[in-house]
């Protein structure tokens, strides 16, 4: 092996560099070791390529700042040598060595170095392919978000295939009234939508159709559909799931069952569209929100909006009881401000309030938490409150899928942070309601980010992939299932092989180097390539040896 | 499959004192998947053992070796063949059956178990593995929608409820348990099949598999 | 400083911990020489043998540091590590070592001053023996 040491500029004053050149070129297995004042820069760049082209060395180790500044620079310059950069392995004794006090620390970074050997001898090359990729994206839902997530990727020369669950296209927009401070109204969104992708040819679309099974891992899923009496199979790069959301009206909890005078918000929407066909005009109407569920962003939303749409269409006395009110969409606050401006009262209760019949009418009974007073309100129509859930067969796909849900049973919302709208799992993204972000400018913000986010892994048609840097060796395989449940990533899958036996085999693609898979086979059937058991002890035991040598 | 666990590392050791050189050998199979005996586990163990002897001043070298399937001759001798050599004592990680096998082939080495094998079962989820079958050689299985009473009903009543169930379906004996009859009839009822439940059934005969058990399927 | 078996071993992730021991030297804070980092994707990959291993070799204390809960970028890796040291404190605990000689760590990777604590308490710790 080649050791190149490296002293900064010579501003590693605390390491004897020449003793430990000394001390291990006496090694069998070291070619040389070189010290330089900056590996990093052009002089040690060219060290570097000169003692590679020119000795025989099938192992490289260099010992300099951390490889966390530096480990991409070397890669590619070994890549560029020919040199399997699999076989490069790093110390840092700077950062984590020279900088971390002021006397000598020789004898700590000789013994980094020794570690970084370990580990080293016993590396092994790894391969990196360029694979190809399929470009065309599955976009699952036809909804709002899944035909502007499906057009957006047009406008980029994507391909999108929409399949969507019912006869037509639209979603939640065919019910919606109306978007909260924007003057286009859905229908009109819908249509021009609808226009839009029927003359995209980038566009397909497939309704009263279903996915019934995934598999295979970004570049290639194998996505078996169900339209009509037919199955088949496509293959896709990547899939965006905008399978929406679905409103419960009236839950159980709230023990009332919808009659005349409780009505829901879309049967609201609908008395709104005709208000001339009422038979009587409704003077009270009241609102409830927060009993069932205090996560009430879209029921707010669509209240405020019917709230006020009552205010103008029918003149009415409006009331809403509610606890929280929440207003963090974008236009939220705005849009209550502008309800109390036009006159509507809203009461806070902190107890839920009781809701019965009297005299045909329904009255609401609650404990006004501003006026600490018990308030009675006998209102003529009850807008129930309503929760919003996500769609049906979610908990299905998401099992199939292993993608986690939230307490409510939306996608991924424990990873927010990490995976805006991408998920753990490469190439499957979320957006909008199914992701439980049920207003429009969070909807477009998961869209935007899948959208960039598909186009760029697919966009050239081929990435590269490390070949089998994590491999499930088969003779060693028990087929427990340990690696495929616990892979964050959904990279492991099971396959049959020729000898008919069914191992885990690990997607290249997918794969996110974690080694979780790793540390638990039962059967120590995975190698992970550079943090391989064996290496990782092989640094343990150089550690030890110094001891050991004393 | 069977599942093993590891006996608590105090009985280990105690069986092995005074010899300072031993084989710990694992299996790679029912074992292995109930993280009990397998690769890893023998890693795990050995370095346990060395810990141990480093820190009381005891002499003990340790060679580790996993066989295939401990419960095939010819497996262990192809593992052990060559390692058995300088060995005083050999320290089985496997189920008993194993550990028999191992010690039937080298009788002159004192073999240890390292584990107690504990059931017949599956795992129901990652790190969790249960009983479902008792072995008992005469399976009705057939007749309670796949659900065996002889294992996970208390009593193991072949006629049962017996009436003692308490609610949400919990055992009477073990509240912590389902009542395995509820199970049993929640099943049939989705097969359409309740009748089998006015059934009456002949208390089972467990003596119809001699032990220890035999079974030739060639002719001599 | 005599460092004869009393050296820490920090397997650091190298998306929060080894990022922190980073940033501990860019503001050249001062710890002993006897901490040993090795660099792991993911506290997830570091199993209960390199945790035993270490011990056999000289090791006084292992820390496993990995990234803060609910921010592991293979988000279940620093919970299973949480899980595994506990079965590695049993194990330790069964020949005779303090289990307190193993432990987890979760940090950011910009918590330099948090890296250099959890080694002064190991350091103490390994003391008090």
């Amino acid at each position: 092996m080649g050791i190149f040491l490296c002293d900064c500029g010579g501003s590693l004053k605390n390491i004897d560099f020449p003793k430990i050149s000394g001390d291990l070129e006496k090694l069998e297995d070291v070619a040389f070791i070189d010290i330089s004042h900056s590996l990093c820069l052009e002089e040690g760049e060219k060290a570097i390529t000169s003692r590679i082209l020119s000795e025989n060395i099938n192992r490289v180790v260099i010992a300099a700042c951390s490889p966390e500044l530096r480990e991409h620079k070397f890669v590619r310059l070994l890549e560029g040598l020919r040199f399997n950069p699999s076989l490069l392995s790093l110390a840092n004794i700077r950062e984590q060595c020279s900088w971390t006090r002021e006397g000598d620390v020789t004898e700590k970074a000789t013994e980094l170095i020794r570690m970084a050997m370990g580990k080293a001898r016993l590396l092994q090359p790894v391969e990196r392919e360029s694979v190809s990729v399929n470009k065309e994206v599955l976009v699952l839902g036809g909804g709002f978000s899944g035909m502007k997530s499906a057009l957006e990727l047009s406008r980029l020369g994507i391909r999108t295939t929409i399949v969507e669950g019912k006869s037509t296209l639209g979603g939640k927009l065919k019910e919606v009234e109306g978007f909260y401070g924007l003057k286009t109204s859905p229908k009109q969104m819908l249509d021009s939508m609808i226009t839009a992708i029927e003359k995209d040819n980038n566009i397909e679309v497939l309704t009263s159709a279903e996915v019934t099974r995934v598999r295979g891992e970004v570049g290639d899923f194998d996505i078996t559909i169900r339209g009509g009496r037919k199955e088949f199979s496509l293959s896709f790069g990547a899939i965006i799931f905008a399978t929406g959301y679905r409103t419960e009206i009236l839950p159980q909890d709230f023990e009332l069952k919808p009659g005349g005078n409780i009505i829901s918000q879309l049967d609201l929407v609908e008395m709104l569209r005709a208000p001339e066909k009422l038979k009587r005009r409704p003077e009270t109407i009241g609102f409830i929100l927060d009993v069932c569920d205090e996560n009430s962003r879209l029921p707010t939303l669509s209240s405020l909006n019917n709230a006020l749409a009552v205010r103008e269409k029918l003149g009415s006395e409006v009331y809403v009881f509610c606890k929280n009110l929440k207003v963090d969409s974008e236009g939220a606050e705005e849009l209550y401000r502008e309800a109390r401006n036009r006159g509507v009262v809203f009461l806070k209760f902190d107890e839920p309030p009781q809701i019965y019949c009297e005299d045909g009418r329904v009255a609401i009974e609650a404990k006004d938490v501003l006026l600490g007073e018990e308030v009675v309100l006998p209102c003529d129509l009850l807008v129930a409150e309503e929760r919003a859930l996500p769609p049906e067969g979610t908990k299905g796909l998401s099992s199939m899928l292993n993608i986690g849900t939230d307490f409510q049973g939306f996608y991924q919302d424990e990873n927010v942070h990490l995976y805006s709208a991408a998920s753990a799992r490469k190439g499957m993204f979320f957006v909008g309601g199914c992701r439980g972000n049920l207003d429009l400018r969070r909807a477009l913000t998961d869209i935007a980010s899948a959208v960039m986010g598909s186009y760029s892994l697919l966009a050239l048609g081929e990435a590269v992939v490390e070949v089998e840097k994590v491999r499930v060796d088969p003779e060693k395989c028990r087929a427990c299932l340990t690696c495929i449940r616990v892979c964050p990533h959904g990279a492991v899958q099971l396959v049959r092989l020729d000898t008919e036996k069914e191992v885990a085999q690990i997607y290249d693609l997918a794969c996110d180097g974690c080694g979780i898979c790793s540390a638990l086979c039962p059967a120590k059937a995975i190698d992970f390539k550079g943090y391989a058991d064996e290496q990782i002890l092989a640094e343990v035991e150089a550690m030890g040896e110094t001891n050991e040598r004393r | 499959m069977i599942i093993a666990e590891r006996k608590p590392f105090e009985e280990i050791k105690n069986m092995i004192v005074g010899y300072k050189r031993i084989l710990v050998v694992g299996c790679r199979t029912c074992v292995t998947i109930c993280w009990a005996g397998g690769e890893k586990e023998v890693g795990i163990l050995s370095s346990q053992l060395r810990l141990q002897s480093s820190r009381n001043g005891d002499e003990l070298s340790i060679l580790e070796a996993t066989v295939e399937r401990q419960c095939e001759k010819e497996m262990v001798t192809q593992e052990l063949g060559d390692k058995v050599q300088d060995i005083e004592a050999i320290l089985s990680m496997g189920c008993g059956v194993g550990v028999q096998t191992i010690a039937e082939i080298y009788e002159e080495k004192p073999v240890f178990p390292a584990l107690n094998t504990t059931f017949v079962g599956m795992p129901e989820k990652e790190g969790l593995w249960i009983e479902t079958c008792g072995a008992c050689g005469d399976c009705f299985l057939d007749r309670t929608g796949g659900i065996c009473p002889v294992v996970r009903c208390a009593k193991g009543l072949l006629n049962g409820p017996c009436g003692g169930t308490r609610r949400g379906g919990k055992c009477e004996i073990d509240p912590e348990k389902d009542c395995a009859w509820v199970l049993i009839y929640r099943r049939l009822e989705k097969q359409g099949r309740l009748d089998l439940m006015r059934k009456y059934y002949e208390a089972k005969n467990y003596r119809k598999v001699k032990r220890p058990g035999k079974i030739e399927a060639l002719e001599a | 400083m005599n460092v004869d078996n009393n050296k820490i071993v920090a397997f650091c992730c190298a998306n929060s911990a080894y990022q922190a021991a980073d940033k501990a030297g860019k503001m050249r804070l001062c710890y002993p020489d006897n901490v040993r980092i090795i660099r792991v994707p993911c506290a997830g990959r570091v199993d209960v043998v390199h945790i035993l291993k270490a011990f056999e070799k000289g090791a006084a204390g292992v820390l496993v540091m990995g990234c803060q809960e609910g921010a592991c970028q293979h988000l279940t890796g620093n919970t299973r590590a949480k899980e595994r040291l506990k079965y590695a404190g049993d194990l330790l605990k069964e020949v005779g070592i303090d289990r307190e000689r193993v432990k987890m760590v979760n940090l950011a990777p910009d918590m330099a001053q948090k890296f250099i604590c959890e080694i002064e308490v190991m350091m103490e710790k390994i003391k008090e023996a």
